[in-house]
């Protein structure tokens, strides 16, 4: 019986000790990626012109501190993907894709930031074939959280 | 259409149950009357070795048998086996699921069939386990580590699905098992004869499965903030089918006794069209609305063969027994090609895979065990040595882990002693030795490198060649205490795990998650410390059971999400790598059963777990797929009724607390209140018992997320109202 009292001891201390360990905040939140201010772009069905250099514009938030985003633009021809926003655009009929433009970068965001303006240079080649593409936003904070954006874009 | 079809079903259902039936009482009403044949047996072996094994066993180990998995069916053994308090499961759609005990899942807990272990492709959130549940007939669950008995992997604890009893003497027989489900219109039935003369038997099953895709109760979902509109409230695409046959056979004497077992698990079922992994997909609406029957893309197609030989023969006071096994996996993932990252867009004609074929994982493994149990004085001493090798080919348009072979060996002893009536001691040692041998792999595609503000293109290399070792020295000590109604156990053991391929080598974007996954070659065989404890009471009208738990790891092996995106080799993804961090966590699982009557009861199942990372990058978090804590509350009535034997009328409720202990990238869960209804009986039909369970899951057709989803990070709810009728229904042909 003494066993099992000290068995059942070594039980409550464990149980103890690892209830008083520290409580410290863990960070729960996922980043923001907000697209709604009147410099944001591209957003949801923007066009761009080939042979021609626009900026990205976003604004990024957090509640502790922001890691680094990528971009990514895609072609969208065979309407497989779908961008991620409520509002639908309107969308070409489904073709071959020939010589769609392709474009991924990533890029970083000074340490300890909670809130960040991203801007980005990004040119157009201007043989690549026009139509449906989908920008991809993808944004992480310090901690692994990501979000993720999908536009639907038309290159013209 | 839809609603015909399931109409359809349901008839066909009713009107097919009749008639077997029907020929059933035709074939027995002519026999005498004799004992049942192989039933009986099992109930009678079962109620007490289960409850032996328990007593001098100082692991927690459950075990349920065949009438719990009828009287609980879920849509696959995992989800058949969740009452238990503290096993859950990773479920995928309505017909696929992976143990999940005490929060441990993937290759942390092992499956043993037969005494083979099962070898399937674990790591997936989305792969389910190969196991036909009709053909279970009892299973033991260890909720802790039990790598002493069974070597890497079973860190987190085994599900043990026992051999079938053997046939008794001079029988043949059989019996079908029917099964509908009103929610996914799914159609199951399970054929199985037997038979045996003096020695020689054999015992054979087909069973069959079909099923449409299930209903959630709502009529839209929202994959991120695009909102999905569900046809009629179906996921589209979660149907699925399965094809199972089993055959076990051969010779059993006085000391000497040889099996055969063969085993072939087939099923295809799809993936919810409207996302692969977490991206949202735009789906052609008329073409999955036609039917909710017809697997298109993205779909799965998985077939697991086993063979194995058993033998055993008792030689004076030693008891040997040997096994052989080979098993193939055949896993295969259709989707339609999208390029994502530096994939060509037009999917090139000359390649070595199919242009749908997006993954392809086959495997090939060969086992050897040995063992001889014997007794001195009061001692029970079994000693023993496994070896197993394994070969791992891919194929695919999409890489995550490379092609591998694997060689594992252990050597084992363990004793039980028994002091007294009263008391029990356990105690075990293993070593392990492990060999991984991981092939290179290039990508089939071209990405941009940049050097020295150049840039080239390059078919970037996925995975070296590497060979990796590893050993293992485990050992358990335990005691159990049985002093009449009380018993107690405590059990303070270490268990180990191998890193596995993907752990070490895989360097390639997971495009169900958009997150470049990154191996890491110098991990350590993760190593585990647990202390369990059991206390159970029992008497007449009044049981208690509380197990509880805490554990410790040094080098948990955790794939942890940086806040880094990589261009070259994760093509713009975010950078998830592979670590090793300090784990420690606790729990308890509580069941108690109080009669107020003879005919009615009360239960209450209850679990609670706490995980903590306790150093590396995600100090303070807690491990992926935390269930949440819960407790079912159960009322049963099983009345006498005179034309009925063991009728039976329970109402559960089960609440699932809120789940805020997360880590990227999970999502907090709010709470759940789900209430199940079932009822049912055997009925007495000459020598055979007819029995026939009826089951409402989720009653009030409760929305509600389950964390331990897989598709729970886009938001999918669980499955709504579900009436499930089954029946098995025993015959014998001759005696």
């Amino acid at each position: 019986m003494k066993k099992i009292q000290f068995l059942l001891g070594v039980l409550a201390l464990a149980f103890i000790s690892s209830c008083s360990s520290d409580t410290a905040e863990i960070d729960t939140e996922y980043p923001v990626i907000d697209i709604t201010g009147a410099n944001a772009f591209p957003i949801q069905c923007s066009t761009i012109e080939r042979g021609q250099t626009f900026t990205f514009k976003a604004t990024f938030t957090d509640n502790v501190a922001l890691g680094s985003y990528s971009l990514d633009i895609h072609h969208n021809f065979d309407h497989h993907t779908h961008s991620t926003e409520v509002a639908s655009c309107y969308m070409e009929a489904v073709k071959k894709p020939v010589k769609p433009m392709l474009f991924i970068n990533n890029y970083t965001i000074p340490d300890g930031l909670k809130s960040y303006e991203a801007t980005a240079q990004i040119t157009i080649p201007a043989d690549v074939d026009p139509g449906d593409y989908h920008f991809m936003i993808r944004l992480t904070d310090k901690e692994g959280w990501q979000t993720l954006k999908g536009l639907s874009i038309k290159i013209l | 259409m839809k609603n015909a079809l399931s109409i359809y079903w349901k008839y066909y259902f009713l009107l097919l149950s009749l008639l077997v039936s029907s020929e059933v009482f035709t074939q027995n009403q002519p026999s005498e009357k004799k004992p049942e044949i192989k039933e009986l047996d099992e109930v009678l072996v079962n109620g007490n070795s289960a409850e032996k094994r328990k007593k001098e066993e100082s692991l927690n180990v459950e075990t349920v048998n065949n009438s719990f998995i009828q009287r609980n069916l879920g849509g696959s053994l995992m989800q058949s086996l969740q009452k238990l308090p503290g096993v859950k499961t990773i479920s995928i759609g309505s017909g696929g699921s992976k143990p999940l005990i005490r929060g441990l899942s993937f290759n942390q807990v092992i499956v043993v069939e037969n005494g083979l272990k099962h070898e399937g492709q674990q790591w997936g959130a989305d792969h389910g386990l190969e196991i036909d549940q009709y053909a279970v007939n009892r299973v033991e669950i260890i909720k802790g580590p039990s790598s002493f008995i069974y070597g890497s992997d079973a860190v987190g604890g085994a599900i043990n699905i026992k051999p079938l009893p053997l046939p008794s003497q001079n029988t043949f027989g059989g019996s079908v098992d029917l099964t509908g489900k009103s929610n996914n219109a799914q159609f199951g039935s399970s054929i199985n004869l037997f038979g045996r003369n003096e020695n020689w038997f054999f015992d054979s099953r087909v069973t069959t499965m079909d099923y449409g895709d299930y209903r959630v109760p709502t009529d839209v979902v929202h994959v991120y903030s695009y909102a999905v509109q569900l046809y009629k409230n179906h996921l589209r695409n979660t149907a699925g089918k399965e094809l199972d046959f089993h055959l076990s056979t051969g010779y059993s004497g006085e000391h000497f006794k040889s099996v055969f077992y063969f085993s072939n698990v087939h099923t295809k079922s799809g993936f919810f069209a409207n996302a692969h992994g977490l991206e949202p997909r735009n789906v052609d609406l008329e073409l999955h609305d036609k039917s909710n029957r017809d697997i298109l893309m993205p779909y799965q197609q998985v077939n697991h063969l086993k063979v194995s030989n058993t033998t055993s023969f008792q030689f004076r006071n030693h008891a040997f027994e040997t096994q052989i096994g080979f098993q193939n996996n055949f896993r295969r993932e259709y989707s339609h090609y999208v390029n994502h990252g530096y994939m060509p867009a037009i999917y090139p004609e000359d390649m070595y895979a199919p242009q749908d074929l997006e993954r392809q994982y086959d495997k090939d493994v060969w086992s050897f065990s040995a063992k001889d149990e014997f007794r001195i004085q009061n001692h029970q001493i079994t000693v023993g040595s496994n070896l197993a090798f394994q070969q791992n080919e891919i194929g695919g348009w999409s890489f995550l882990i490379p092609a591998f072979t694997q060689f594992n060996a252990g050597l084992f002893a363990y004793d039980k002693i028994e002091l007294n009536e009263k008391w029990f001691l356990n105690g075990a040692v293993r070593y392990d030795y492990g060999k991984i041998k991981m092939k290179s792999h290039y990508d089939w595609f071209q990405s941009p490198v940049s050097e020295n503000n150049q840039t080239h293109l390059e078919y970037l290399q996925r995975s070296e060649d590497l060979t990796k070792t590893f050993d293992s020295f485990t050992w358990s000590i335990g005691a159990n205490y049985n002093p009449g109604k009380l018993s107690l156990k405590a059990n303070l053991g270490s268990s180990f795990r191998m890193p596995i391929a993907k752990e070490l080598a895989s360097n390639g974007v997971n495009y169900h998650y958009f997150r470049f996954e990154k191996g890491n070659p110098n991990l350590n065989a993760e190593r585990s410390y647990q202390l369990d404890l059991g206390m159970e009471w029992n008497q007449q009208n009044w049981s208690f059971q509380l197990t509880p738990f805490v554990n410790y790891f040094p080098n948990f092996i955790y794939l942890n999400p940086t806040s880094a995106h990589d261009i070259y080799y994760g093509a713009g993804n975010q950078v998830f790598e592979y670590e090793q961090s300090k784990i420690f966590r606790y729990g308890a699982e509580l069941q108690t059963r109080y009669y107020f009557l003879n005919s009615l009861s009360v239960e209450i199942g209850a679990e609670y777990l706490y995980s903590e990372q306790k150093s590396g990058s995600k100090k303070g978090y807690t491990l992926p797929f935390s269930p949440p804590p819960s407790v079912l509350l159960g009322l049963n009535y099983e009345p006498q009724i005179s034309f009925l034997k063991e009728p039976y009328f329970s109402f559960d409720y089960r609440f699932t607390a809120q789940q805020n202990n997360i880590v990227p990238p999970e999502k907090k869960t709010a709470e759940s209140h789900v209430f199940n209804l079932a009822f049912g009986s055997k009925v007495k039909t000459g020598k055979q018992d007819i029995s026939i369970n009826i089951q409402i899951q989720n009653l009030f057709n409760t929305r509600y997320l389950n964390h331990t989803s897989f598709y729970r990070l886009i938001e999918l709810p669980e499955a709504g109202r579900n009436i499930i009728v089954s029946m098995k229904i025993p015959f014998s042909v001759s005696r």
